[in-house]
């Protein structure tokens, strides 16, 4: 066996090898901190371009002003422009509220549900689902509330009203006759694979809901629902309006609570829960006691997530809410958003000037907002991250 | 006799556990909903639909596909929608006919269906065909058609106007040559000859309530007779459909025609894009986990990058309005187009601050990528090179990136599909209603920056909102839409399935 | 000078009954911290060249500290704060003239877990090399071969030399990181516990080379396993707390143990 002889090292190679080592860290660190200063920069570039609105002597507005109820920045001739943020506010918070208060039930119990239930492949492969869902694009989403789920709300409110209360009804039905099915077919037909198994019967419901609208309309508000609220409750009805725009936006939104809440229930060490079901407690008892306190710094964070989420998204709000400036209470009117009045008068407006201005402080809003959201549900994520882990370890 | 149910159990769980798995349900209901929804509107619109002669109890007769029905306002009796067509003769291309009224429907096979570059198609009959060599009527005017249409086809193909005569003239607006002014007459002549060709030829047509008109037939695109064809015809008929709506540009004001400037444009920014945010993406990524000190200001830095991709995109599109349209485009105006101004050339909202945009919205996404491909290489491999007497760049070019790879692809096709269903910035940072040329041609510098464009989630958002008749463009919007989803859900499971895959193949756990 | 307060004195200070004739490295009142955390305390020692030399302790003593100071490791960790020289060969490894990639050529290092790159077994030896550059390829496959030959594994491989490296078993694996090291020729091999995720057969193997390689090189190796240290080593330096105890002939440290705390660990009283 021949043995080599030691590499002498050359000199040139070395030297050019340690050039080469300082040049390439040189450029990766002026690329990383170039791109994180540029990407931090916005909030910065946003404050700048909104200071002159409250610092300069032109192109200012009063504090005051900014908390008037009235939105109209000065397109019509002969009229003072009015520069009221407050029904702006009013309609992204609105129309946040309603995508929560239907996104947050369905993503939370979808979560415990796959956490829970699901045998660990499907809750494999409904991850990925779930992601495609959020892949969505919002204006997809937006176009199908506002073009097609909007008329046909309008023609069947009362059927859409009948499936709210219809589909958790049957959900407790089907469990309730699955408890009466025969041994056999209960097996076929295991809990876990509920979510699947489920959607046949939910969609019969709702195709049988439908079907039974019209009477049911005709047998209790005189034929037609929304003259019935009109003329009971005083309400308008809006074709597009917080309801719809609150199916639209949960339906957006439901897929990131879903990962994040899931990810936090499944991340609870699992002695907690068996400890708990080793005392008799049920699988749903040792959640509610355990399990869920466990968790609920994460799923907090998860549900902080959707709310920024549902806070700055534009598309869906403005293809589907009707855009109007109103500061009502009543879901079956519209409203106009932040973001969507950013998307619709910011290329009008001239730069410089105090609607242009206004609009970078609406867009700073929303930056500042989404951000110290997303923030504090970071903290409170890794918070407990570190929880787990002691946990995981003291057990 | 609800608690004994509930106590029958396996573990007493209670009705809860079953609004729990209703959810999950549910969500997937809606999900499969919206995409079959799509699915089947927007591929629908392409088979052929049959054509209905329909008589009413009053006498009048019309040709319609029927659209829906509906219950009627009053609550009485359901009204059908009919698409009628015939503009030019109605006025009108929709008619609501009550079902209580039609007193017969049948499907003639001789209906003709006319799609036309002016007033929308027409449905009716065809009486005859007539050109100077003479005219031929019935059945033989049918077959006449459908041959001249062929030829008409292929004519147009030849798309000289575009293709020789512009490029011509741009040239001799800066150079003044014999060569070129004879080119460019030759050229106007043979535009001349085919024009002289396609127009002598006429259609008789006739609407089904008798009413007669004459039709050029250099305005005709195409024809069928949707009652006479068989389920194969239909099927080819279908696929030229989806060909031509992905092949065409738009025409009527988007009721018709196709997507294709739309799909180029999103196709070009998209890849613009993904030529600035990988690189950057790629360095900030590995700057934040290899080079950067592992103390409290990198931490803080790093959950600032990933709540940046919470940050709504609209504000992305702001800054980009302020900064890259009004601010560089504007400087640059001044210094380098200052004769054009004061209409703007970089400072209005184009190709580049859109990619510029769209990049500076997705960094995040290749960023977070990137540095958990990074995390997830073991540090024994990293110690294992530099005891070898590796550099640290040796360390990371030849061990550490090789591993990383799969992770970086999929942060940027997450990127990139993350990009092409954006459409709230766009707003603001430059795409056009109507661009039917695409902003890359044979003319210097061929690929035009500054030029607007058009984008399949704007072009969704503009025909479903701002359009004359949204009845007539749903099937356009639909189908559209279809497409974006499509393409978007390829290129996330392309991502899912490289991310499964690279879990797979290394198997170890991250190091944070 | 100490960046560190007042390294805490040792009890006594150690016993170190040798002296090498030869030192290949000299360690010489080296302190080192992890933060705020203090893992080695004012250490000095000699390694002979051309000698296996063990370090024993128990878990968390600073021996696997000590080891990846030899070559520098701790460089890749910002919290690690260092005192005192490291000496190969006359030379301070810490000066600026000493390019850090050379030393730890020169320096070689297998670690606990086999840690073979994701390539194939050929490029995983040829890694090093490629690096230095200017081999062709006649002579890169003879190293190779002399590589693999070396650490034992060329016939167990030589028919699939283009196959990925993570195929192997792991003691072959382990070898072949040690081929891998030893195709770039350093002059020291350090070894942080490397048979400790093996078998026992792979063990033997592993620890037979070891004996085998000492006629080439220098061995540094870090063990928590005594009856090792004991077959392999010729001299062995006792850790604790990150402090050495004592330093000497393997035969006489571990029949006639100086210190009451080194029998103590060796006989199994503690750690």
């Amino acid at each position: 066996m021949i043995e080599p002889l030691p590499p002498r090292p050359e000199p040139r190679r070395q030297w050019y090898r340690r050039l080469r080592d300082r040049l390439a860290t040189l450029l990766i660190t002026a690329g990383g901190v170039g791109v994180v200063v540029a990407v931090l920069a916005i909030g910065v570039f946003l404050a700048l371009e909104v200071a002159p609105l409250f610092l300069g002597a032109e192109a200012s507005v009063g504090w005051r002003e900014l908390w008037q109820g009235r939105w109209q920045p000065g397109t019509l001739p002969g009229e003072a422009p009015a520069y009221g943020m407050l029904p702006l506010a009013w309609g992204t918070l609105k129309a946040a509220f309603w995508a929560l208060l239907f996104a947050i039930p369905l993503a939370l119990g979808a979560a415990i549900h796959s956490a829970l239930y699901m045998p660990p492949r499907l809750r494999s492969r409904l991850k990925p689902t779930l992601e495609m869902m959020e892949a969505m694009p919002g204006v997809v989403v937006g176009f199908v509330a506002g073009l097609v789920l909007a008329p046909w709300v309008e023609r069947h409110l009362a059927g859409a009203l009948a499936l709210a209360l219809l589909l958790p009804a049957g959900m407790l039905l089907a469990g309730l006759a699955w408890t009466w099915l025969p041994p056999g077919l209960r097996r076929r037909l295991a809990p876990g694979w509920a979510g699947l198994w489920l959607m046949p019967w939910l969609a019969l419901l709702a195709a049988l809901s439908l079907w039974l609208s019209p009477a049911l309309e005709a047998l209790l508000f005189g034929g037609d629902l929304r003259h019935w609220l009109d003329a009971r409750f005083g309400l308008d009805y809006a074709a597009r309006n917080a309801l719809i725009v609150g199916l639209a936006m949960g339906f957006a939104v439901i897929p990131g609570i879903y990962a994040l809440a899931e990810d936090a229930l499944t991340g609870v060490p699992a002695s907690l829960g068996e400890g708990a079901q080793a005392l008799g407690a049920t699988r749903w008892q040792s959640l509610w006691r355990v399990v869920l306190p466990a968790a609920a710094p994460g799923v907090f964070s998860a549900v902080m997530i959707g709310a920024g989420r549902a806070v700055g998204e534009t598309m869906i709000v403005l293809m589907a809410s009707g855009n109007t400036a109103l500061m009502t209470l009543s879901p079956l009117e519209g409203m106009r958003s932040m973001s969507a009045t950013i998307a619709i008068e910011l290329p009008e407006a001239v730069p410089g000037g105090v609607h242009y201005r206004l609009l970078f402080l609406a867009a700073l809003a929303l930056f500042a907002f989404t951000f110290l959201v997303n923030t504090l549900a970071e903290l409170v994520r890794s918070r407990l991250r570190r929880r787990y882990r002691r946990l995981g370890a003291a057990s | 006799m609800m608690r004994a149910g509930w106590a029958r159990l396996p573990r007493g769980e209670g009705p809860w556990p079953w609004l729990a798995a209703g959810s999950v349900a549910l969500s997937l209901l809606m999900f499969s909903g919206l995409v079959l929804l799509l699915a089947v509107r927007g591929l629908g619109h392409f088979w052929p639909a049959p054509l209905s002669l329909v008589a009413l109890e009053d006498g009048r007769l019309l040709a319609g596909q029927a659209v829906r029905e509906e219950r009627r306002a009053d609550g009485a009796g359901r009204e059908r929608l009919y698409l009628t067509a015939n503009r030019d003769l109605d006025g009108a291309i929709w008619t609501w006919v009550d079902l209580e009224e039609i007193a017969a429907e049948s499907r003639p096979r001789d209906l003709v269906v006319l799609e036309r570059t002016r007033w929308g198609s027409f449905q009716g009959r065809l009486l005859a065909l007539e050109e100077e060599r003479g005219r031929v009527e019935g059945e033989a005017a049918w077959q006449a058609l459908e041959a001249r249409l062929d030829e008409l086809q292929a004519l147009r193909r030849e798309r000289l106007r575009d293709q020789v005569v512009v490029p011509l003239v741009r040239r001799l607006e800066r150079e003044t040559s014999e060569a070129l002014v004879a080119e460019l007459g030759a050229a106007n002549a043979r535009i001349r000859e085919l024009q002289a060709r396609m127009g002598g030829t006429r259609l008789l047509l006739e609407s089904v309530d008798g009413r007669q008109l004459e039709q050029p037939l250099e305005q005709v695109l195409r024809a069928w007779r949707p009652n006479a064809m068989s389920t194969p015809q239909k099927l080819a008929a279908w696929g030229q459909g989806v060909w031509r709506f992905l092949s065409e540009g738009p025409r009527a004001a988007n009721t018709a025609g196709g997507v294709w400037p739309a799909i180029f444009g999103t196709v070009l920014m998209v890849l613009l894009m993904s030529v600035v945010v990988t690189p950057f993406g790629v360095l900030a990524g590995i700057y934040l986990n290899e080079v950067a000190h592992q103390g409290r200001f990198t931490r803080l830095v790093r959950i600032a990058v990933r709540n940046l991709a919470g940050v709504p995109s609209i504000v992305y599109g702001v800054f980009g309005l302020g900064v890259f349209v009004y601010g560089i485009g504007g400087t640059l105006d001044e210094w380098f187009f200052a004769d054009r101004l004061p209409s703007p050339t970089f400072g209005t909202g184009g190709l580049l601050w859109a990619s510029l945009t769209l990049a500076l919205l997705t960094l995040p996404v290749v960023i977070v990528a990137t540095e958990e491909g990074l995390a997830r290489v073991p540090d024994h491999q990293r110690e294992g090179a530099l005891a070898l007497g590796a550099t640290r760049v040796e360390m990371l070019t030849r061990v550490v990136l090789p591993m990383t790879t799969p992770a970086m692809l999929t942060g940027v096709i997450l990127a990139i599909a993350r990009a092409a269903g954006e459409v709230a910035p766009l707003m603001l940072v430059g795409v056009a209603k109507l661009a039917p040329q695409v902003p890359v041609d044979g003319e210097f510098p061929f690929l035009h920056l500054e030029q607007k464009f058009m984008h399949l989630g704007y072009h969704i958002y503009d025909v479903a909102f701002h359009g004359g008749d949204v009845e007539a463009a749903l099937p356009l919007v639909y189908a559209t839409a279809l497409l974006l989803v499509l393409v978007i859900l390829v290129l996330n499971l392309t991502a899912i399935f490289l991310r499964h895959h690279l879990r797979a193949r290394h198997g170890v756990l991250p190091r944070r | 000078m100490s960046v560190f307060p007042s390294p805490r004195p040792a009890a006594g200070g150690p016993i170190i009954d040798f002296e090498p004739a030869a030192s290949c490295l000299e360690v010489e009142g080296l302190s080192l911290a992890y933060g705020e955390t203090l893992a080695l305390r004012d250490l000095s020692l000699r390694v002979p060249r051309q000698r296996v030399t063990a370090f024993i302790g128990p878990s968390g003593c600073g021996k696997s500290t000590l080891l990846r100071a030899l070559n520098r490791l701790h460089d890749l960790n910002d919290e690690v704060r260092l005192s005192g020289r490291i000496l190969l060969e006359g030379q301070d490894i810490h000066a600026p003239e000493v390019e850090v990639a050379e030393l730890r050529r020169r320096v070689g290092m297998v670690f606990q877990a086999p840690n073979p790159f994701p390539m194939s077994i050929y490029d995983n030896v040829a890694f090093g090399l490629r690096l230095q550059g200017g081999i062709r390829k006649r002579q890169m496959d003879d190293i190779v071969e002399w590589a693999l030959q070396s650490a034992a594994l060329w016939d167990e491989v030589k028919e699939r030399l283009g196959s990925s490296a993570w195929t192997l078993s792991g003691g072959q694996q382990q070898r072949l990181v040690i081929a891998r090291t030893l195709a770039v020729r350093p002059e020291v091999l350090l070894l942080d516990e490397p048979a400790s995720a093996l078998d026992p057969i792979s063990t033997l193997k592993i620890e037979e080379l070891i004996r085998n390689l000492k006629s080439q090189l220098t061995l540094v190796l870090v063990t928590h396993n005594m009856q090792q240290a004991a077959r392999v080593s010729d001299y062995t330096a006792f850790l604790q707390e990150g402090e050495l105890v004592e330093y000497g002939p393997t035969d006489s440290l571990f029949t006639n143990p100086r210190l009451v705390r080194t029998e103590n660990y060796i006989t199994g009283r503690m750690g």
